[in-house]
């Protein structure tokens, strides 16, 4: 089986989260970025597949600080090669990081009943986990998000996958093969690698880079004003005997212009 | 008279004694060429630091024996075997010579008036030491002593020895009495009426018994746990005991991240600890793991080690040889180790357990066999620096309260770094005695800095859990931080960022070999006490109890200044049974404080350790100078219900009340 892992490197909440001048992005100067989690039970699940069927990992990103990293524990822990998209990659979204990932994959990859493509469900900038639709649309393939859990069955070569609903319920699908899994938690918690390990990597392997050029992309979102969530009105406890109580209600509707 | 000069079947004694000898150096040539060609299969460590320093080992620990006197009772009388069994296996090999060598010109032993007077009289005591033994270990077996076959064995054979050479003493009275001989005439008084040429048989037969047995002891020797006659001497020599419990294993060579799975990746001198190992059992009866009805024995680990050596280095390994680690050592055995370093501290033949055990730590820590919390924190470690998983930026969030702002000694020049740890700078319960531990330097004019969000975890945890590489990074990160800043000394507060620090950064001072000075927070008050420059008017006067942290006690030695200090602030210190070189561990170290226990504990360290403090009458305050410490034992003094009679207080915050009060 082809794994294909699609990541991307999502600002460490860890860390303060300032807004930059412009009023749209966040201030680079105080970012640091780090690999969606989600993502990080897709490879996790990718590699659990691999050690169980057998095949190849391919981990494949957008351009971002800290990226490298990323990509280098991936093969520590098993991926068999690490593509990273370059190109003018700033401020695009998920509609667009779909476009430019099918680009790959077509001019890349051939798509047949031996490959999966697999990513994080969701990120914290893309809390509706939209990538994986608008992926699996350019490719016609079918796609499932939430996906907490996946067996290959090699007799019919086709998956059976646990997908989560809202409210508890969970339903259970067979899967064909090739389809888009959007992995919300990976059968174990992601590996620990040791460093020694991804140091080691490091020296041997090499992280293929391919420039993907942003023109021709059909994606108009942008982002208008980000700010940081306002504070609410707090509530106010109203202290005295009832008459006074009374007496401070009907002062604040009053002004609320209620009564 | 020489007993060698007998004929049987017509060929002379020295003939048997040649084809005795050379059977006898056979066998024990045999095993000891095999012993040391499996410590040259396994890894190299260079262990030739300091030949003096390792002289002078020698000295203490094996001709002085002085670890034995630890346990009084066992103390003097293995002093009088070692000493005993030196004089007589040096007699032997003399008479052995001239028995061989008819030409030399020596005496026998025994001809030799003092010398044989000592051999008799001694072999009357050891005589009774045997019966003692027998009788002891029929009626009144300590509960930890190991009955073997084997020490039945040996205890047989010495007794063979001693009866044959006090018996061929008295018979030779019968033929040439001696006065250099009172033993042996007191005996040949009952053998009145044997004629002399009868008693001269007699007293060869002895000899013969006696030199045939000695032959076979050799020979049994590196068969049998008395293997430590033979391996412990070079053991001691070779433990190089400038650092403790030293991780580094110097001239391995290739990386040794990778730890060790198999016997061959340990290191020679991690397999002659096994060899060493006369399993006595001390270092059990310290272990917190083992005593908190946990499995982890670090006498078990070297014996399965050893167990494994004979099964699978003495032969060509079969595909149904055992693992070392899963199957002779399980998983989750090595995990329990606190690093706390009693074992190694009471071990008589200085073995090395915790290299041992962070060898194998760290081939798990390869695999990614480790337990979800630890690689939880790893991952925060690997990423913020911190086991926290805070933002480096939170690092001095504990300053912020303080009135006066902490000077930044990547910014300006200080006179003491202050490395606080992550505990100390983190953890919520205890930022506020860092506060008054920064307040007391104030107090005292100190000129001090710190490294703000430059400071990393030091390291002492994660090495000890097995993840070398992280802490090689950690440690390189915190070099060229503390390089850049400008400073005279380095001060710490947790114990184990300090004995990192001290013993495993190898920080120099700037242009010159020199190493920085570095201290703890407890070194640093007690000086600054006794040069009166914290002027203590105020004394407490309470009764307390101090804990020795294990990484500020053990490790490095540092006993007395926190007691000093106590003394200056007018407490009245009741030392717990426990105490010094012999304190509990906590159970926090070695990455204990992030795993979780897996089977039932019969009592925790800290537990066991609370309650020893709450039996002292009077003692109402529990001192402690690591932060952790102050996690573990308020946990520990509400677990055990102790939370009302027992205060755990940091050394700090009652330096503090004392200064306050003023």
């Amino acid at each position: 089986m082809n794994f294909i892992v699609f990541l991307k490197m999502v600002p460490d909440v860890i860390e303060e989260l300032k807004i930059a001048g412009d009023g749209k992005s966040l201030d680079s100067d105080w970012l640091r970025m780090k690999l969606n989690e989600c993502d990080e039970h897709a490879v996790e699940e990718a590699i659990i597949l691999k050690e169980k069927t057998g095949g190849k990992v391919t981990v494949i990103a957008l351009d971002a600080m800290e990226l490298d990293d990323a990509l280098f524990s991936a093969l520590a822990k098993g991926a068999d090669k690490a593509v990273k998209i370059t190109g003018n990659l700033q401020n695009i979204h998920s509609p667009a990081v779909a476009e430019i990932y099918a680009k790959y994959l077509k001019d890349n990859c051939l798509i047949d009943n031996k490959t999966l493509i697999l990513s994080g469900s969701q990120a914290i900038d893309d809390i509706e986990g939209e990538m994986i639709y608008f992926l699996a649309e350019l490719l016609n393939l079918p796609v499932y998000g939430v996906v907490t859990s996946v067996s290959y069955n090699s007799d019919k070569n086709d998956l059976t996958i646990m997908k989560e609903f809202s409210g508890g319920i969970r339903g259970e699908f067979e899967v064909e093969i090739p389809s888009v899994l959007g992995i919300q938690a990976a059968e174990n918690p992601p590996r620990y690698i040791p460093i020694a390990k991804i140091r080691a990597i490091m020296k041997t392997s090499t992280i293929e880079e391919i420039e993907i050029p942003e023109d021709g992309l059909t994606e108009k979102i942008a982002i208008d004003k980000l700010f940081e969530s306002e504070v609410s009105g707090r509530a106010e406890m109203l202290e005295g005997s009832p008459e006074e109580i009374s007496a401070k209600l009907i002062e604040i509707f009053t002004v609320k212009g209620i009564i | 008279m020489d007993p060698v000069d007998i004929k049987i079947f017509g060929i002379p004694g020295i003939y048997y004694l040649w084809l005795f000898t050379v059977i006898s150096l056979f066998f024990f040539l045999k095993r000891a060429v095999k012993i040391v060609g499996i410590l040259k299969k396994a890894k190299p460590e260079n262990r030739f630091g300091n030949f003096g320093r390792q002289a002078v080992n020698f000295l203490k620990f094996v001709l002085g024996q002085r670890r034995l006197f630890n346990e009084k009772s066992i103390g003097l009388p293995h002093f009088l075997f070692f000493w005993g069994f030196v004089f007589y296996a040096a007699s032997f090999w003399w008479n052995l010579i001239k028995g061989l060598l008819p030409f030399v010109p020596i005496g026998y032993t025994d001809n030799i008036g003092i010398i044989g007077l000592a051999l008799e009289v001694m072999g009357v005591l050891v005589i009774i030491s045997i019966i003692i033994a027998v009788l002891r270990r029929l009626f009144f077996p300590p509960a930890h002593l190991q009955q073997t076959y084997d020490a039945t064995i040996i205890l047989s054979l010495i007794a063979i020895l001693m009866i044959t050479l006090v018996l061929g003493q008295s018979f030779k009275s019968v033929a040439e009495p001696s006065s250099w001989s009172p033993v042996g005439k007191f005996i040949s008084a009952s053998f009145s009426g044997m004629s002399g040429s009868s008693a001269i048989s007699l007293f060869k037969g002895m000899w013969w018994i006696h030199i045939i047995t000695v032959l076979f002891f050799l020979a049994y020797i590196p068969y049998s746990k008395h293997m430590h006659l033979l391996a412990s001497p070079f053991n001691v020599f070779f433990r190089d005991n400038l650092k403790p419990a030293d991780l580094s294993i110097k001239g391995a060579g290739d990386d040794i991240s990778s730890g060790a799975s198999k016997w061959q990746e340990l290191t020679w001198k991690d397999l002659l600890n096994s060899f060493s190992c006369a399993e006595c059992g001390r270092c059990d009866r310290v272990c917190p793991a083992l005593n908190s009805g946990q499995e982890l024995s670090p006498r078990v680990i070297l014996h399965e080690i050893k167990e494994h050596l004979y099964e699978t280095g003495f032969k060509t390994p079969t595909n149904g040889s055992h693992a070392l680690i899963g199957e002779l050592i399980p998983r989750d055995v090595l995990w329990q180790c606190t690093t706390c370093m009693s074992c190694m501290e009471q071990c008589p033949v200085l073995n090395e357990h915790v290299p041992v055990i962070v060898s194998m730590r760290r081939n798990l820590i390869n695999r990614g066999e480790v337990e979800q919390t630890v690689q939880d924190v790893l991952k925060k470690l690997q990423r913020y620096g911190n086991s926290f998983g805070q933002s480096d930026r939170n690092r001095a969030k504990w300053t912020a309260t303080l009135e006066t702002k902490v000077k930044d000694a990547r910014k300006e020049e200080v006179e003491y770094l202050w490395i606080t740890g992550d505990y100390a700078s983190f953890d919520s319960r205890i930022q506020n005695i860092t506060q008054k531990t920064s307040m007391i330097f104030k107090k005292a004019g100190l000129d001090f800095g710190i490294l703000y969000e430059a400071e990393k975890n030091s390291g002492n945890d994660i090495r000890r859990v097995g993840e070398e590489g992280l802490f090689e990074f950690l440690k390189d990160k915190n070099i060229q931080a503390i390089k850049k800043a400008k400073f005279k000394k380095i001060i710490t507060t947790d114990p184990h960022t300090y004995s990192t620090l001290k013993n495993e950064y190898d920080l120099k001072v700037n242009g010159n070999g020199e190493n920085v000075s570095i201290q703890h927070y407890t070194e640093l008050i007690d000086e600054l006490i006794k040069d009166k420059i914290l002027i203590i008017r105020k004394k407490l006067g309470i009764n307390a109890t101090y804990h020795d942290p294990c990484y500020l006690g053990r490790y490095n030695g540092v006993y007395e200044p926190p007691r000093r200090i106590l003394r200056a602030i007018g407490i009245n210190l009741e030392e717990m049974p426990r105490n010094r070189s012999r304190s509990y561990c906590c159970g926090a170290g070695g990455g204990r404080i992030w795993m979780e226990d897996k089977v039932p504990i019969k009592e925790r360290p800290s537990e066991s350790r609370i309650r020893e403090a709450v039996s002292l009458s009077n003692v109402k305050t529990f001192v402690v100078a690591c932060p952790k410490d102050i996690v573990m034992f308020q946990d520990a003094a509400k677990t055990t219900g102790n939370e009302d009679k027992i205060k755990v207080k940091d050394i700090s915050e009652l330096v503090w009340d004392a200064l306050e009060s003023q």
